[in-house]
């Protein structure tokens, strides 16, 4: 029967399109608006309609999987999970920046409340795409809208400079998945994830394993620079500390979580036969490279941190490092796989955004990006300085926070699959950690204070930090009943073709 | 086998560009390089789209995608470049080095 556009169950992609439309709307409100006027209601609409989306996303939530748009769009609960972390992040992100655009920090207001959304749409658009051509979009959506975000304050100098950074080795790193996309295209003659993962099997029988490798190796290079892991880290501390800080956290939380979602999508949407194959040489060769990516990302964002004097660059190290530790579970196949993955994403969204949101607070208070503006902030405000502790402690992976419960569910996946080498690496390399997560403590402890007066935290600060405090303690108190609801998510529909998705709505 | 050749060409094409990124000096070269490098899978694209083992018409959809996208990049790249030529009044790509540590 032949289906007509109407047929299709269009409420599934109820977020998308209200992220769309707040982008269109909001881009053409601020054409109306007169240039020197208070652009923050813009910022309240994006806040609704992040809301509004979060909500359909959630209600969406253990019903089958769907799709739509010829079959390039699926709406199954792995995507779904990813989108909730990235509405939710943007969020945060969101109320966080009132305060900075507030400042006149950025100067172009109202392109940077419809950027923030346009990234948020390709972020969800990735995370649920089972075509490399909406893959492909997508990601260069989000990376675009990235670029600009990163370079918004254009009259700075080291703003312009990160964007610069951001352009080039982004520009590169989408040429190599393109380039790879492009071999997954020939040897599978189509765009769709999953037929394409049959006929690669297929040709992965007749002698072309050498393009089958190629394609996932050029992949996977473009993956290392998007996920920010090392070698392929160089733009990360440098786009990191240029760009301004609310657009900082949302490359660290937002961009890097849809990246995996990305990686996690086509290496197992696409690459699954490597699994079953009968032999497992090409599993080997692809868990060998993936460790290698981890355990380098460990030890490089890790030892580097230790010198570094400016936040914004020591978080973008320990984000490097935290690249590192997420890259495990797929790795190694491990039996919580994406129960881990994501309980530790989550984990590091609460965290990252609570600490950088202390940064901004603290360097805005200081006027200096230095370590040294964290000197006496327990005596200038107890209140801060006690969340960046717990915030630090759990970046850290000190127990009864949730950074601790992340790393220790994927060093179950890293033994429990025999890799103990890895698991040793991150050992070490999170004591190593604990070096400079407490030199920011000992600054906020045990330095006299520089300058004097109360540190003011605007309201809306305070509510992201008090929700990304009471996440990560409440992620901590209570792991087993996270991962039971991780538990409960169909992640299998992810793995799996729909042939042609659900029967049209009578 | 014809579909070598091509797939040789956009072999070199993708190393020519990346030797570019690498090694140009000129902020604008350097932008050109990347367009070399999507453009090379785009002959890719194309020419399994002719040659490869199913032979369809995706194949060029796609690259129509990737055009459009390949421009959109690149608009953004030399908008940036202007604004970083504006304050620093260079175009030599390797004196943007003021982020250290």
């Amino acid at each position: 029967m032949e289906k007509y556009l109407l047929d299709y169950n269009w409420t599934v992609m109820a977020p998308e399109l209200i992220i769309a439309g707040a982008a269109a709307l909001l881009s053409i409100i601020d054409l109306l608006m007169k240039e020197k006027q208070d652009k923050r209601v813009l910022a309240s609409l994006g806040f609704v309609a992040v809301l509004g989306a979060l909500y359909f996303t959630v209600s969406r939530f253990g019903q089958q999987p769907y799709e739509i748009l010829g079959d390039t769009y699926r709406i199954d609960d792995f995507g779904l999970v990813f989108k909730t972390l990235l509405l939710t992040g943007t969020a945060l992100v969101l109320a966080v920046s009132l305060q900075e655009a507030k400042r006149k920090e950025i100067t172009a207001q109202g392109e940077y409340y419809y950027l923030l959304l346009t990234a948020l749409l390709g972020g969800m658009i990735l995370t649920s795409s089972a075509d490399l051509i909406t893959l492909f979009v997508g990601l260069e959506l989000l990376s675009i809208s990235s670029y600009i975000l990163a370079g918004i304050r254009k009259r700075r100098t080291d703003s312009n400079e990160a964007a610069w950074k951001y352009v080039v080795l982004g520009g590169v790193s989408s040429a190599f998945i393109l380039y790879g996309m492009s071999f997954v295209y020939g040897l599978a003659g189509t765009t769709n994830l999953y037929t394409a993962q049959e006929r690669m099997a297929e040709a992965m029988g007749n002698g072309m394993e050498s393009f089958v490798y190629l394609s996932l190796f050029l992949m996977l290079f473009g993956f290392g620079f998007k996920v920010a892991s090392a070698p392929f880290h160089m733009w990360v501390p440098d786009v990191y500390q240029g760009a301004p800080t609310p657009v900082t956290t949302f490359l660290a939380v937002v961009s890097k979580t849809a990246a995996f979602a990305l990686m996690i999508r086509v290496i197992l949407g696409g690459y699954l036969f490597l699994f079953n194959s009968r032999t497992a040489e090409g599993l080997e060769l692809l868990t060998t490279a993936l460790l290698v990516l981890a355990g380098l990302s460990m030890v490089i964002g890790n030892t580097v941190a230790l010198r570094q004097f400016n936040n914004k660059r020591l978080m973008a190290y320990s984000s490097i490092a935290h690249a590192g530790y997420t890259l495990v579970p797929l790795a190694t196949l491990g039996p919580m796989l994406f129960e881990s993955t994501v309980y530790y994403l989550t984990a590091y969204l609460l965290m990252t955004l609570g600490a950088f949101t202390v940064i901004g607070i603290v360097e805005r208070n200081a006027g200096t990006g230095d370590i040294s503006a964290f000197a006496g902030l327990s005596r200038r405000s107890p209140l801060t300085a006690a969340a960046m502790t717990i915030f630090l402690i759990s970046l850290s992976g000190i127990p009864v926070t949730a950074g601790f419960f992340g790393k220790f569910y994927i060093l179950i996946n890293a033994v429990a699959t025999q890799h103990f080498w890895i698991a040793a690496i991150m050992l070490a390399t999170t004591v190593v950690s604990y070096f400079y997560y407490f030199g920011i403590v000992r600054m906020m402890y045990f330095r006299p204070p520089v300058l004097e007066g109360k540190v003011k935290v605007p309201p809306a600060s305070a509510l992201v930090i008090a929700v990304a405090m009471i996440g990560t303690v409440v992620l901590g108190i209570t792991p087993q009943w996270a991962l039971e609801q991780l538990g409960e998510v169909n992640w299998a529909a992810a793995l799996s073709p729909l042939n042609g998705g659900a029967p049209p709505a009578q | 086998m014809p579909v070598s050749s091509y797939l040789a060409l956009g072999a070199i094409l993708f190393c020519v560009g990346l030797y570019g990124v690498l090694t140009k000096r000129n902020a604008v070269m350097v932008l050109f390089s990347i367009e070399l490098m999507l453009n090379a899978a785009n002959i890719n694209l194309v020419a399994f789209s002719k040659y490869g083992l199913y032979a369809n018409q995706t194949g060029q959809v796609f690259t129509l995608f990737t055009i459009t996208v390949a421009a959109a990049e690149a608009a953004v790249g030399i908008a940036i470049l202007f604004a970083l030529y504006r304050n620093r009044s260079t175009a030599e790509a390797d004196r943007f080095q003021s982020l250290k540590g």
